[in-house]
């Protein structure tokens, strides 16, 4: 199934179109939420109106709530998206994500951990922490990948979130007040993020965002078989170390924001992958934008469908994911990329 | 017309009218010694808690012999919990067996497949629109519904197994999530008691909980039992199995039936408690004649499990209880990557 590959034009075409859709979507999620507020005093309060930006409860809303979660949600869609393109090329399998294969439970345990024994309050501290766990993921995954076919990996992902899901929750269990805190979070959600944590993690996915990119040509070679990317000036083993310590990083901000989320690093690749064919960096660039534009739309949803309450947005995206994964295992592309 | 069994040195025939049981050395053998380790891990589950009860007093505590607190505590905490497990794992464990031996794929449970998960969600929506708690026939239906769910995206069984449990597990995703959302609309009070659950616990499941499904498992299992030499020519090829004299989409419609009620009633009294049915299976093939479909041994030895499990979330956290689906799940994800990685 090799898509013609579009020019240049194209590609900046389709990246224009998405960029504006996402503006459009941050825009909705400022002045949309779950709460009584009304979206004519957010517009208001968007606009300048002077009676609008004094009255407190509003300007507490959108600037402490509403915009630290809409730039969440771009920053974590835009890391998982790419991460997929990365993992799923990496392995060959179209199926593979860090959401599914556990590396994103594993971070969520190394930030669980990181919140019982070591006081971690901060963003650095939660990346850290969250980056340790998903190494720690991302390494058992990388073992059971080359003794497994496509489908028996996302099954052996589910063996291992099992176990850091069910360490997390042990964990979270033996103190009540911290598992009322993060019961949300756990499932993934992003009603809780702060502007300071955001900011802070902005620059470092900024970083991994580039660092993919630039190793998106390794990584092309890579395809053609070890022997062949070594003769391109290559280093195999250096390419597959760089590439895996990205997804970890990336999959440890999305973590550190907004905990585990399953799904959209399978959705936003393949999305891209038919967008804008096999060129790996034009990939990355459109399942960043493609993961940043269903994530942000999955959490406007996750504010509305219980309504006065807040959804956790990994509920969301699974029912967005769930049936996206039952079309892709039944329509039997499940082979190679 | 010759009609006798093959009788070997090692199996005795039971006959009585016009039915027969043959009864193989080996399996009595291995049977018998599965449940000495039941009964251990019962007695241990017995003196073992937040509060430590020495065998001299606990032992006599079941008759109604000793202290006050000993009582209480014996009769009327551990003993039904220790029950409920029991009946949980006996009908999760068999459960696993008949769909494992059916699907011909050893990692086909009805928790992978989402079975439990249809389950403990259709318990969930009976909780908050009825305000009922554990009613064994909702679980009935939402087992049934999400099996139904299941066969119709995956077709059939087939050797695509993977596929199948790809499938389930996606159905399973998103059951999970209808559970979630339902959850973050009740009250946190009510929530954190229908959380742990969910997660699969044993806290509070008194007799009134487990007694229908107690019912239900004396009615299921000698089913199931009595279809297992049925079950047994189902590990061949369709075809071969027709040609020997089976009527193979019938009986499979049997099994599913069984397994479906056999889930449904593991998930009322304790929640979607995971792993069992994967585990207690493949256990008990390691002690079975490759011929045999241990379906009685796998329950026991998914009573065991439970047992065991339950007593460790009460030991190993001073704070909380861990709710025993927690240790399942944290135990149930290595063996799980065992089976997948080993060679079979």
């Amino acid at each position: 199934m090799f898509v013609s590959s579009p020019t240049l034009a194209q590609l900046l075409r389709w990246m224009l179109l998405l960029t504006a859709l996402l503006l459009g979507l941050a825009f909705l999620s400022l002045l949309i939420g779950s709460g009584h507020l009304g979206m004519k005093d957010s517009l208001a309060y968007l606009a300048g109106d002077t009676q609008a930006r004094t009255n407190e409860q509003l300007s507490m809303v959108i600037q402490s709530l509403r915009a630290p979660r809409t730039l969440a949600a771009i920053i974590v869609g835009a890391c998982l998206g790419s991460a997929g393109v990365l993992l799923q090329t990496a392995t060959r399998n179209p199926l593979a994500e860090s959401g599914l294969l556990g590396v994103n439970a594993g971070a969520a345990l190394g930030v669980v951990i990181g919140i019982s024994f070591a006081n971690a309050q901060d963003g650095y501290a939660y990346l850290l922490w969250a980056f340790g766990g998903a190494l720690l993921g991302n390494g058992l995954v990388l073992l059971v990948a080359s003794r497994a076919s496509a489908l028996k990996l996302v099954l052996a992902g589910v063996a291992i979130s099992a176990t850091f899901q069910g360490l997390s929750s042990y964990l979270l269990l033996s103190n009540i007040s911290s598992f009322d805190q993060y019961r949300f979070w756990v499932l993934g959600s992003l009603s809780g993020v702060s502007l300071s944590m955001t900011l802070q993690l902005l620059p470092i996915s900024v970083f991994a965002l580039l660092l993919a990119l630039i190793m998106a040509r390794p990584l092309s070679a890579l395809l053609l078989g070890d022997d062949s990317a070594r003769a391109l000036g290559h280093n195999p083993t250096l390419t597959r170390s760089i590439i895996a310590l990205t997804v970890t990083l990336m999959s440890g901000i999305a973590v550190a924001l907004a905990g585990p989320l399953v799904f959209l690093g399978i959705v936003a690749p393949y999305a891209a992958r038919h967008i804008v064919g096999p060129r790996i960096a034009s990939q990355i660039l459109l399942a960043a934008l493609i993961g940043a534009l269903v994530l942000l739309s999955a959490d406007i949803l996750a504010r509305l469908v219980i309504r006065p309450f807040d959804s956790p947005v990994g509920v969301i995206l699974a029912f967005i994911g769930a049936p996206f994964l039952i079309l892709l295992v039944r329509s039997s592309k499940v082979s190679t990329i | 017309m010759i009609n006798t069994p093959p009788i070997n040195h090692d199996s005795t025939v039971m006959r009585y009218q016009g039915f027969s049981l043959l009864l193989s050395h080996s399996a009595l053998f291995s049977t018998i010694v599965i449940s000495l380790i039941l009964l251990i891990s019962v007695i241990a589950s017995l003196a073992l808690g937040s509060t430590f009860i020495p065998l001299n007093a606990a032992l006599p505590a079941i008759f109604g012999q000793g202290s006050h607190s000993t009582l209480l505590l014996v009769q009327e905490i551990r003993l039904p919990r220790i029950f409920a497990g029991l009946i949980t794992g006996a009908a999760l464990g068999s459960a696993g067996c008949l769909i494992q031996t059916m699907a011909r794929n050893r990692l086909a449970s009805p928790d992978l497949l989402g079975i439990n998960n249809g389950a403990t969600l259709a318990i969930i929506l009976g909780l908050i629109i009825g305000n009922i708690l554990g009613s064994w026939w909702l679980a009935l239906i939402g087992a049934a519904t999400c099996a139904l769910l299941i066969f119709m995206l995956a077709g059939r069984w087939g050797r695509q197994g993977y596929r199948v449990l790809v499938i389930g597990l996606a159905i399973a995703v998103m059951l999970r999530s209808v559970i979630e959302l339902l959850m973050s609309t009740v009250s946190l009070q009510h929530a954190s008691t229908l959380y742990t659950w969910s997660l699969g616990s044993l806290v509070g499941r008194g007799y009134s909980a487990s007694l229908p499904a107690a019912f239900g498992l004396t009615l299921l299992l000698p089913a199931a039992l009595l279809l297992s030499r049925r079950l047994a020519l189902l590990r061949f090829e369709e075809d071969l199995a027709a040609s020997l004299g089976l009527n193979v989409s019938k009986t499979q419609f049997f099994i599913m039936l069984l397994t479906i009620g056999l889930a449904g009633l593991g998930v009322t009294i304790g929640g979607p408690i995971g792993f069992i049915a994967l585990a207690a299976p493949i256990i008990a093939s390691r002690f079975a004649n490759p011929a045999h479909i241990p379906i009685f041994r796998s329950a026991l030895i998914g009573a065991i499990v439970i047992i065991c499990a339950d007593t460790l979330g009460r030991i190993t956290n001073s704070h909380a209880e861990v709710p025993v689906g927690v240790i399942t799940s944290i135990l149930g994800g290595p063996f799980l990557l065992w089976v997948l990685l080993s060679k079979q």
